[in-house]
């Protein structure tokens, strides 16, 4: 391969080219047999299977255990609010709250029979 | 100083893993060489320059890393690829051969042409970084990818026939 095609590199690489000596480049079979490959080659270079290790060492198990510990943090909360809400209601009910005040009925009270207004 | 040195590796810490993980071509090593970049960068002054400068001065940094430890491993060849060949899938095959068809070029070449096609810099910029022209830095990248595109003429020639991603600069 000629070095006349280092063009198509420039071209590919989005720097200056003379456009001229690309069209004469891309006119051969050759020129644009090489632009598909260095396309492809961009690919295989830039795709990685390493990519997915992230540089600071994220392990995907560390993630579902800390979404797991999460989930059971929450349950707890709610199963233990609800045990908690359960003793206090049953506080509440065995034993009614002594009076704070008496209330005093009026003078002029009468009873008035049942079905019967005033 | 030390906020920006943060910044400035926080910026560019992904591509010089990237960079590092073709040039080494170990995820553990490009991880300790990324490290080792930002603890160069905090110990020192960042040129006060415009950004293609500071990308420049500071893949410099990184290519004298890779330099220096593929020297260390000429002294102390390592073994641990040549393990566990029947474990790896179709994807990691192409990523070792890539690996090597990379390790065979020049140390210049590979460089120029890493840090134009995983890291996204102008010719401009990676002259700078490798002390080359910009002329020189398209020829070199040229002729990495003459002999990549020949290492590699059947994963390029399976890459042909499935759907590619967007391509681009990543700059």
């Amino acid at each position: 391969m000629s070095d006349t095609h280092e063009v198509i590199s420039a071209f590919l690489d989005d720097e200056r080219f003379d456009s001229t000596v690309l069209v004469e480049a891309l006119s051969e079979p050759a020129g644009r047999d090489l632009l598909i490959d260095l396309i492809a080659l961009r690919h295989l270079t830039q795709t990685d299977s390493k990519d997915a290790h992230v540089l600071n060492d994220h392990k995907p198990w560390r993630s579902s255990l800390r979404a797991l510990v999460a989930v059971a943090a929450v349950l707890v909360g709610l199963v233990g609010g609800y045990l908690v809400g359960e003793r206090r209601r049953d506080v509440t009910m065995s034993a009614a709250p002594p009076a704070t005040r008496v209330v005093q009925s009026p003078a002029a009270w009468q009873d008035i029979p049942v079905g019967r207004t005033r | 100083m030390a906020a920006d040195a943060a910044a400035l590796f926080a910026a560019h810490q992904h591509r010089l893993f990237k960079y590092f993980c073709r040039a080494v071509g170990q995820v553990d090593t490009a991880r300790d060489l990324t490290q080792d970049v930002f603890l160069r960068v905090s110990r020192t002054t960042i040129p006060v320059a415009g950004d293609g400068e500071v990308r420049a001065w500071l893949f410099q940094i990184a290519r004298n890393l890779a330099l220096d430890h593929h020297r260390a491993r000429l002294r102390r060849p390592d073994l641990s690829v040549l393990t566990h060949e029947s474990a790896r899938s179709p994807s990691q095959e192409v990523d070792l051969a890539v690996n090597k068809a990379l390790a065979a070029l020049a140390d210049l070449d590979r460089d120029a042409f890493l840090m134009r096609e995983v890291v996204g810099l102008s010719y401009e910029e990676i002259g700078k970084a490798c002390g080359l022209t910009p002329d020189a830095v398209r020829s070199r990248i040229h002729r990495a990818r003459l002999q990549l595109r020949e290492a590699l003429a059947g994963p390029i020639a399976t890459r042909q026939t499935v759907p590619m991603r967007q391509s681009g600069r990543q700059a």
